[in-house]
């Protein structure tokens, strides 16, 4: 019989988009809710009524937010049913996907920028 | 601003219940509520407009469809960030400032291109965190 007090729990979950099994727990001790590698998350929570939700879609990372303080915040919409959330970013995220999604508009901007020099 | 054309890749607006124009819920103007610039509903490249083409401003009254009319909040709504989509669309992510719901809306053709700017390059303002991601190359 397995003393259960004295087992190590870790609470791990897997990325419904790369599959890497990920901690619940990220190193500064906040509770993680995205993969820190490609930045996925899954439709658990739902923000409107609060509680679990029973969508269990993928939420695909579509925006940075920046607050007030200087902090990132990912936006995530869910591919099943367009629900938006916003989440803070880890310290262990991946930075180069977390650039790429900041400076994806300025890719593709929908005016010519060389119009913005003659303002 | 002239508009950037990609007739290659031509989105086709999504189809909605309710419009603002053409007999819908408001035939009239409206004033935006951050700089109270009257705006008109009729906007170049959108069949959608619901912020203030100056400041980007909304108001938090659809729920889920635009026009449906269904929250009862009516909570300012700030835009918070810019994003592409697939076919290199700019959409605005508005949070509303007193129940923290989020929102896209397309930008419209007479939205104004320096507060846009300002937006996108919002996360870029803290050098910090590029020279960092650099260096993790």
């Amino acid at each position: 019989m397995s003393n259960t007090s004295n087992t190590l729990k870790i609470h791990t979950f897997t990325c419904a988009w790369c599959g890497l099994t990920v901690t619940r727990n990220a190193a500064d001790d906040s509770v993680r809710n995205h993969c820190p590698s490609c930045l996925h998350s899954r439709h658990v929570t739902d923000h409107v009524e609060g509680g679990p939700s029973d969508c269990e879609g993928r939420m695909t990372p579509i925006a940075i937010a920046v607050l007030r303080t200087g902090d990132w915040m990912l936006v995530h919409r869910c591919v099943r049913c367009d629900e938006l959330t916003s989440n803070p970013v880890c310290a262990d995220d991946n930075q180069l996907m977390l650039m790429r999604m900041a400076v994806r508009p300025l890719a593709q901007p929908p005016f010519p920028l060389e119009a913005l020099g003659s303002l | 601003m002239p508009r950037r054309t990609r007739r290659d890749e031509a989105h086709h607006q999504r189809r909605k219940e309710v419009l603002h124009a053409a007999g819908g819920h408001r035939a009239n103007d409206f004033r935006c509520v951050g700089c109270r610039l009257t705006v008109s509903v009729r906007a170049p490249g959108t069949a959608h407009r619901n912020h203030c083409p100056n400041c980007l401003a909304s108001l938090h009254v659809d729920r889920r469809i635009p026009g449906d009319r269904d929250s009862a909040c009516r909570g300012r709504m700030e835009a918070v960030a810019i994003f592409a989509r697939q076919d290199g669309e700019w959409m605005i992510v508005h949070q509303c400032l007193s129940c923290d719901e989020l929102s896209t809306n397309r930008i419209a053709g007479d939205d104004n291109v320096l507060a846009l700017m300002q937006l996108a390059l919002k996360p870029l303002q803290d050098t910090e965190r590029a020279s960092r991601t650099l260096l993790a190359l």
